[in-house]
């Protein structure tokens, strides 16, 4: 082989190797195009709610509350017959089946809808008002196109008479598409139109602050004495291997190990944030520990050596000059374990956050819902209505990570510090 | 003739299963300059080490013998290091101040050992400091900004300004100039020069020339054995041992 030969042998095997490197970012790339699509194109509906303008006449006669009563009398009375003769007037059904599919239009809530307005605005009794009641998961996923209307009318869950009444609400200009506040202040429910995520993002907040507030100290702490005090020796070269192990347990079997230990044995509240919090701390423990000694560990020596030099203690050495400089590596990799944590479901699953929580937690001990398992929950729902909110939960979900990582690489250029 | 400062009696030092020194008997005298010299691994660097006990942090290092500074031992377990030290300043191969400001590189050392309880007396060691170190002139309006982003031979100045902000007696020298150019160099030999007037100076290097230049003493180091030591003119001149000989003219090394 000649010295051209040989040479262009090597600037060809160059040319290669960016040519798969290129085409191998194009393929991921690619991967994460068609998920974020799928998702977006799936959840970003879920953010809007489809209503039903119509008009309210709170007519003395039905109601139970007469102007100035008091709001515990309000809270208490029943709006059921306003509501009814309101969707009834609506528009003309001619006998009691037609009435119902008319009803069926609404949402359940449509009582509690017409009951806040009255009390959100005085004086109301003999007066009319139009107000936008939600509409139903049918007519929701109808109006936003999810729904096929070609179907012979037995397989539909809609029948030709709602249709009807539908388009004649359309042509009225009595559909209106709002944001859906239900998304985000409402707990799950079987009704799709009035699930929302409050509950979960609740659960999941309490749940992350209590894996933070538990795992974060310890795990500095463990890496601090292992990496700076600790002899070495075959007792922490064993503390060491174990942690590693630790971090690549399968999550699923922290959950079994806290069903047995915070469930069986000491009897802690199941469904909870606090048991979530205490069993996502155990499988986050070894993924900060990792990272924060590493930062320790990239401290050079000779930072170490000049303070002991001037007299410093061990403990000064270490609390003056190493731990700083190790500080943004430190955080960063905690938030990054955080956030691994805020999408782990299994664990969740097996001691019991799978349950359906209607209501928004108050406290770390209220059965509580979480992000990843509402979306497990929803996925497997038959109504048309989750798929569009599975995907939004995601979409919440994954912008939870994304800002949680920024903010990890944020702390870490911002306060890393340059040595020598 | 001075006093003698330091005295190191039967000094043996082992890394794990590996002997570093060997019964090394060598005193320095006060407020003069003791070169180090002989070849890379020769134990120059673990015994003065071994002065201010910075071996302790080296788990496997174990030190045998005697060392005294003053007729007091230190090598003994129930001595306070922290205080040894805070008498003992070092400065090491590679400048290492700390990533912090300048003034802080400085105020540190005091600060930690009760010196200067208000800023004012901070604010006089720091300049004191920093005017014996030689530095002052070139980093007096910027001493907030970082100790890291001086020059290699201003850091080097700067950690030896540190070493001095605690008013120590003795002050280690670890081959202080091998990562400097030859101006930073001629810079920091000036700097030992007078600095010998009140401190007691052992300075490893591996230049000859800068070992003729700045040490009244010289002792080299051969395989961890102290193969002789004198006066400087007369090592460099005039030695007893052979081997002495063929190190400084170039023989081996």
């Amino acid at each position: 082989m000649t010295k051209e030969e040989r040479l262009k042998k090597r600037h060809n095997s160059e040319k290669r190797f960016r040519f798969y490197g290129l085409a191998s970012i194009f393929v991921a790339l690619l991967f994460v195009l068609i998920l974020v699509n799928n998702i977006f194109s799936k959840g970003s509906s879920a953010f809007m709610k489809t209503a039903i303008n119509v008009e309210v006449f709170f007519d003395p006669e039905l109601l139970e509350v007469k102007n100035g009563s008091t709001l515990d009398e309000i809270q208490e009375a029943d709006f059921y017959d306003v509501t009814i003769e309101t969707i009834l007037k609506s528009y003309p059904a001619k006998n009691l089946d037609e009435e119902n599919e008319l009803i069926d239009l609404f949402t359940t809530d449509a009582e509690i809808e017409i009951k806040n307005a009255f009390i959100k605005n005085n004086n109301l009794v003999g007066k009319k008002i139009n107000l936008e009641i939600t509409a139903s998961d049918d007519i929701d996923q109808l109006h936003k196109g999810n729904y096929p209307r070609d179907l012979p009318e037995d397989r539909r869950r809609i029948s030709n008479f709602q249709l009807k009444i539908y388009d004649n609400f359309v042509a009225d200009d009595k559909i209106i598409k709002n944001f859906n506040n239900y998304f985000f202040s409402n707990g799950d429910s079987r009704n799709p139109e009035l699930a929302g995520i409050g509950g979960a993002l609740v659960g999941s907040f309490y749940s992350i602050l209590i894996c933070l507030l538990l795992s974060f100290p310890v795990a500095v702490l463990a890496s601090i004495y292992l990496e700076e005090f600790a002899p070495k020796n075959k007792i922490t070269d064993f503390i060491e291997i174990n942690i590693n192990n630790l971090a690549a347990v399968p999550s699923i079997v922290y959950g079994l190990l806290a069903l047995q230990i915070l469930l069986a044995t000491i009897q802690l509240p199941r469904s909870t944030p606090l048991v979530a919090g205490i069993t996502l701390a155990l499988m986050t423990l070894p993924r900060i520990i990792i990272p924060c000694r590493a930062s320790l560990k990239a401290v050079p020596p000779s930072i170490r050596e000049g303070a002991l030099a001037v007299g410093a203690s061990k403990f000064q050495s270490v609390f003056h000059h190493v731990v700083p400089l190790a500080l943004p590596g430190t955080l960063s990799g905690t938030i990054i374990g955080l956030a691994q944590a805020l999408g782990e479901t299994a664990p969740l699953i097996l001691i019991g956050m799978v349950a359906f929580v209607v209501d928004i937690p108050a406290t770390p001990i209220d059965p509580s819902a979480s992000l990843p398992v509402q979306v497990y929950l929803w996925s497997e729902s038959a109504e048309r209505g989750f798929v569009e909110k599975t995907s939004a939960t995601i979409m919440m979900l994954l912008s939870f990570l994304i800002v949680m990582n920024f903010v990890a690489v944020y702390l870490r250029q911002k306060f890393e510090k340059r040595w020598n | 003739m001075s006093d003698i400062k330091i005295k190191s009696k039967n000094l043996n030092v082992y890394y794990g299963d590996k002997q570093a020194l060997f019964d090394v008997n060598l005193d320095l005298n006060e407020k003069e300059v003791t070169a180090l010299i002989g070849p890379s691994g020769c134990g120059k660097s673990t015994f003065i080490r071994c002065i201010n006990r910075m071996n302790d942090v080296i788990d496997i290092c174990k030190v045998e013998g005697n060392i005294e500074i003053d007729g007091i031992e230190i090598n003994d377990k129930e001595l306070d290091v922290v205080s040894l030290r805070e008498r003992v300043g070092m400065v090491f191969q590679k400048p290492n101040p700390f990533p912090k400001s300048i003034y802080d590189n400085i105020s540190y050392g005091p600060k930690i050992h009760g010196k200067g309880e208000t800023k004012n007396e901070l604010d006089e060691i720091v300049e004191r400091s920093l005017k014996k170190a030689a530095l002052w002139e070139e980093v007096k309006d910027r001493l907030d900004e970082p100790g890291t982003g001086l020059s290699g031979g201003q850091q080097q100045r700067l950690c030896i300004a540190r070493a001095i902000s605690v008013n120590p007696e003795v002050i280690l020298m670890d081959e202080p100039c091998s990562a400097l150019d030859p101006i930073a160099t001629a810079k920091i030999e000036e700097l030992i020069d007078e600095l010998k007037k009140t401190y007691t100076i052992v300075i490893v290097t591996h230049s000859m020339a800068q070992a003729v230049r700045v040490s009244q003493k010289t002792g080299f180091f051969h395989l961890g054995k102290l193969i002789e030591v004198g006066l400087t003119e007369k090592i460099f001149k005039n030695p007893d041992n052979k081997m002495t000989q063929d190190y400084i003219t170039g023989r081996f090394g």
